[in-house]
């Protein structure tokens, strides 16, 4: 394996020692930082390319052919996109992950942020606190989707025990249409917010103290201190987590909604991730994912764009 | 004098509201963190409970046993899955380390034409998500033939923009002055790179580097489509088939997930100082 | 510094500076290299090798690998097992991802669901040329015919699974209930399991997770009040009283609670029943031979599916059967693997089928003179085999072999009238336009 990483990495040692050689006709210092900078990129880009850029090209060039079953492929140009404009399924999961991510990025904000603030209190006890609300993030998903399919499950799970223990009915977190995406985004809301906690943890304690002392002298409030410093000294760590958390929802949830409901009870987590990946693993139509594969990709891409716009070509340097 | 006589009530009673607001805060940092640690010690508490009292809703099992991890190391190649995966997660993430710092360094420090274009075609990698491009990565994968080999779980697995990403924010934020002299003093860029970037990067590189192996250790969906070879499954793929073929029986279910857990529960216990610190230090601003 | 590897010359050139080619050079030896090896037939599988304590599951497995050392050792061309846990061989990505990318197996399992999907794609090979003329007339007709195409055979069945109601004799009798009591309509069904629910045992547990196994279920209900998908001609017949009444009844049992939205107990039948967990199951025949290994003491009770009014009996045939892929590198011996195997009229064929069906499964033969002789060595002489073999299977009619578009508009109108509540009347038609669509542009064999 060590083909393909290996001699891009000697080669790239090479050059870079090698101008003070007298024989070669000397680089402008200019030229010789072309040359660093393309021999720096070179094993990166050529892995980037192999593994993500040409399956992204092949999936484009895949999303104009029909396949039906396996290996008869059929040109039916943007036939496949029209069909995707015309699924109400399609139309149904871009809903569903619109749902999804409107309600999972705010709350999984709103509680890492919570959290944040919290642990970086010096309060007793708060290192325990930030393992505590960190350690979901190093489990699997997989095993954090069968750990909650027992907890979850409607006669034996824990939740329910403890909900009839108070005299309430419980309910079927996974079977229910109603509830069933909101179980997941809790899931994944519990998985997730420990890594945001230490981000935003971090562009915490970065704010100066004087600036609380100087608010607090002036008989600022702790909502007030918030308002007027935190906040807007945060935002270029919110923006970061705004960013990346759109990105992780969009594109992650799969093993969840995998592990735990298979895109059920009647298609309510059917994320545009989960009915792309079953189109094409569970119905062979692979010229129909890959089209709307590059569909989601091409509003991802929109999406990201923007915000990438707003926090200015993601140095996340507060521009004011 | 008369200010400071006006001061010093004010003064106290805001400390003993503070200190009322500190209690309330770790009562509420108490339940919170009993309310986000549950579910692990639920799963680690039922994994030593017996088939017959997996469910019985109690936290401390009345009946103690280990049995359901002798169950699961002696029917299943546990041990097999637990070191292929630290084996593939731990090259990937000392090869994607270098090359992604070597990357980053270039689009952080390094001046070039097509720089910035550069960097947001890297970045837009990101927005291609597995699922997507499962079947044509597949292709190239076999064409290069590395299908069912560690080579197939590994090399793929190296080439991800997020880490370029953040050290790429991590250089940006880096203090110029050392490398210039550097340069000055007529090293190459390579040097430069090697005995001056490197070192100062050990923090964030310390905690990419627990991202890339847990990142690695918990993925799935690859490692399950790319590989028939049962000696090559990994612990996420053999705790699936697990459950499947244990289903209903939640107390071996659970072991296995348990022992799935464990190592980068341990990893992260050993480490937590580090991970944090570095998260903090990894430029993210 | 040794040259024998291949790697070792791409090596030096690299350092002589010429990195991406020779790159590019070493990366396509590779991949011609693997593609020139050959090596023994893949036989993907979800039953073997594995070990396990279950004396059913060992049993399997001893089969399959029993069935492929005879056959190694008497051909050229070897075969090589490879075990796939169930869930991921039937709903996975494996297969499909590996037949997509042209690296699919010689031999594989496949169920009737499967079967229009790999036969369009154009990996079944024509099996026929292979088997006794005699084989195919002993096959049931429906067993075979959702396999066949133009009178060629494309996959061999290897079992057949039907369907019917288990019940916990325990639950029943607490709640005072008497075997007059079995129920043989719906109403009588629904009014039974109303009795039988409590807030920790369900009345009557179905499928409720969307796919093959959920739809294979249902289908059984819309035929008795001669609903269907498609009539024998292959013309959409969804928008029918029928399909509607059926659909109907899975979303009363929902809305009553006597069905609950997740199966209990993971959706392990006997350990919900031992559990207290569930009261009646509908499920197939494959549960007799669990319930003999792992709760042999256990009193269960077997009813056929109860019909609506002016109704008929019916149940669905399932199960999976022996392909060939026609795609792979030794095709026709793979071919001629699966008609030695499960095609011929040789003693030791026979005697393998009714080992499988009866002794390492529990199953209805999908062969005459399997069944025969099965029934002659006493494979269903216990209470709940004789009872599927002359009351259940009776009934039977063969899975449908509907491509995946078809499968998935039943599939989401059984979920929105079962799961959402949503109404029967819209979803009927929401799925009748979409089976429609589909048959109208659907190129391809036969659809039933």
């Amino acid at each position: 394996m060590s083909d393909l990483a290996a001699p891009e990495r000697t080669a790239s040692a090479a050059p870079a020692a090698r101008p003070k050689e007298p024989p070669q006709p000397r680089l402008s210092r200019k030229h010789r930082e072309w040359l660093a900078a393309a021999l720096f990129l070179l094993p990166d880009c050529i892995g980037l390319l192999v593994f993500v850029g040409i399956p992204m090209v092949l999936s484009v060039v895949l999303s104009f052919f029909q396949v039906s079953g396996f290996g008869s492929y059929e040109w039916v140009g943007l036939g496949n996109y029209e069909r995707m404009l015309g699924d109400p399924l399609f139309w149904d999961s871009m809903k569903i992950t619109g749902i999804y991510v409107l309600v999972l990025v705010p709350v999984l904000f709103v509680v890492s942020l919570g959290l944040g603030l919290l642990v970086k209190q010096n309060l007793p006890g708060v290192s325990i606190f930030r393992t505590i609300f960190f350690l979901p993030y190093v489990i699997s998903l997989v095993v954090v989707g069968l750990l909650w399919k027992f907890m979850l499950d409607e006669q034996i799970g824990v939740v329910n025990k403890a909900f009839r223990s108070v005299g309430l009915e419980g309910e079927s977190w996974l079977g229910d249409p109603d509830i069933a995406l909101y179980s997941i985004i809790a899931v994944f809301i519990w998985v997730m917010m420990g890594y945001y906690m230490i981000i935003f943890l971090a562009g915490l304690q970065e704010i100066p103290r004087e600036y609380y002392e100087a608010a607090r002298i002036d008989g600022a409030g702790p909502w007030t201190q918030f308002r007027t410093i935190t906040w807007p000294l945060l935002r270029p760590t919110s923006f970061f987590v705004l960013l990346m958390s759109t990105v992780a929802a969009i594109t992650g949830g799969f093993e969840l909604v995998f592990v735990l409901t298979e895109g059920g009870p009647a298609n309510s987590t059917s994320l545009a991730i989960f009915y792309i990946y079953q189109q094409a693993f569970v119905f062979g139509e692979y010229g129909y994912s890959a089209a709307m594969g590059t569909a989601l990709v091409l509003a991802m891409v929109l999406v990201s764009g923007v915000i990438f716009k707003i926090t200015k070509g993601g140095r996340f340097d507060d521009g004011d | 004098m008369a200010t400071e006589t006006r001061f010093a009530p004010a003064r106290v009673t805001r400390m003993s509201a503070g200190r009322r607001g500190r209690i309330g805060l770790t009562v509420l940092g108490t339940v919170l963190a009993a309310v986000a640690f549950f579910p692990v010690l639920w799963m680690i508490t039922s994994a030593f409970k017996t088939r017959d009292t997996v469910t019985d809703g109690k936290l401390i099992p009345d009946e103690f046993t280990v049995q359901n991890f002798v169950y699961v190391f002696t029917e299943v190649p546990f041990v097999r899955y637990l070191l292929n995966s630290f084996f593939i997660s731990a090259v990937i993430t000392v090869v994607a380390l270098l090359l992604h710092s070597m990357a980053a360094y270039a689009l952080a420090r390094l001046r070039f034409p097509g720089r910035e274009t550069l960097f947001m075609t890297i970045f837009s990698t990101l927005l291609i998500t597995a699922p997507v491009v499962l079947i044509p990565l597949f292709l190239v994968v076999r064409e290069l033939g590395m299908l069912d080999s560690y080579a197939g779980l590994i090399i793929p697995a190296i080439f991800n923009a997020f880490g370029i990403f953040l050290l790429r924010q991590f250089y940006l934020g880096l203090p110029r002055e050392l490398e210039e002299a550097a340069i000055v003093d007529g090293c190459g860029h390579w040097r430069v790179y090697w005995s001056i970037v490197l070192p100062l990067s050990r923090p964030i590189l310390s905690a990419l580097a627990i991202f890339f192996f847990l990142a690695n250790w918990n993925s799935f969906l690859w490692p399950l489509v790319s590989t028939t070879n049962p000696d090559l499954t990994v612990v996420q793929v053999g705790i699936a088939s697990f459950q499947s073929q244990y289903g209903s029986n939640w107390n071996y279910v659970l072991a296995a997930a348990a022992v799935a857990a464990a190592p980068m529960l341990v990893l992260f216990f050993s480490f937590q100082k580090q991970i944090t610190e570095s998260i903090k230090t990894s430029g993210l601003k | 510094m040794t040259v024998d590897s291949t790697r070792g010359v791409p090596r030096r050139r690299v350092l002589a500076g010429g990195a991406a080619a020779a790159g590019t050079a070493a990366l396509a030896g590779c991949g011609l290299q693997a593609k020139a090896e050959g090596g023994p037939m893949q036989f993907w599988n979800f039953y073997a090798p594995q070990r396990s304590d279950d004396p059913a599951l060992a049993a399997q497995s001893k089969w399959f690998t029993d069935l492929v050392a005879k056959w190694n050792a008497s051909h050229k061309t070897k075969i090589e097992l490879l075990y796939l846990p169930p869930p991921i061989y039937q709903t996975g990505s494996k297969l499909p991802t590996a037949f997509a990318a042209g690296s699919g197996p010689d031999i594989f399992l496949a169920s009737p669901g499967d079967f229009l999907r790999y036969y369009n794609g154009g990996i079944l090979m024509d099996l026929t040329p292979h088997m006794d003329k005699a084989a195919v007339k002993d096959y049931y007709k429906d067993a075979l015919a959702s396999r066949m195409v133009d009178g060629k055979v494309y996959a061999l069945p290897m079992e057949v699974e039907p369907l019917a109601m288990y019940y916990d004799v325990s639950a029943w009798e607490k709640a005072k209930l008497s075997e007059g009591d079995i129920p043989t309509t719906w109403d009588q069904l629904l009014d039974v399991g109303a009795k039988l629910k409590s807030p920790t045992r369900a009345g009557i547990v179905t499928e409720t997770k969307p796919g093959y196994l959920q739809n294979f279920l249902w289908y059984p209900w819309m035929w008795q009040g001669g609903g269907d998908v498609l009539d024998e001609k292959g013309r959409p017949s969804v928008d029918t009283k029928a399909v509607r009444q059926a659909l109907q009844l899975w979303q009363d049992a929902v809305r009553l609670g006597i069905t609950p939205r997740v199966p209990p107990a993971a959706n392990d039948l006997i350990a919900a029943f031992r559990g207290g967990n569930a009261a009646m199951w509908q499920s197939g025949i494959w549960q007799v031979s669990s319930f003999r290994a792992f709760a042999p003491k256990f009193e269960y009770g077997l009813f056929k599916l109860p019909t609506p009014p002016g109704g008929t009996y019916k149940t669905a045939l399932g199960g999976w059967s022996f392909c060939a892929n026609a795609k792979g590198r030794h095709p026709e011996a793979a071919a001629e693997f699966c008609a030695w195997a499960l095609g011929t009229m040789e003693e030791e064929c026979l005697d393998r089928m009714v080992d499988w069906c009866v002794k390492a499964k529990s199953d209805i033969a999908p062969r005459k003179s399997v069944l025969e002789r099965a029934t002659r060595a006493g494979g269903y002489d216990q209470w709940a085999m004789k009872y599927f073999k002359d009351e259940v299977f009776p009934g039977g009619r063969a899975e449908p072999r509907y491509p995946p578009v078809i499968y998935k508009a039943m599939s989401d109108a059984l979920q929105g009238a079962m799961l959402a509540g949503r109404s029967v009347d819209s979803e009927t038609s929401r799925a009748a336009q979409s089976v429609e669509a589909y048959v109208k542009s659907y190129k391809g064999a036969k659809l039933v």
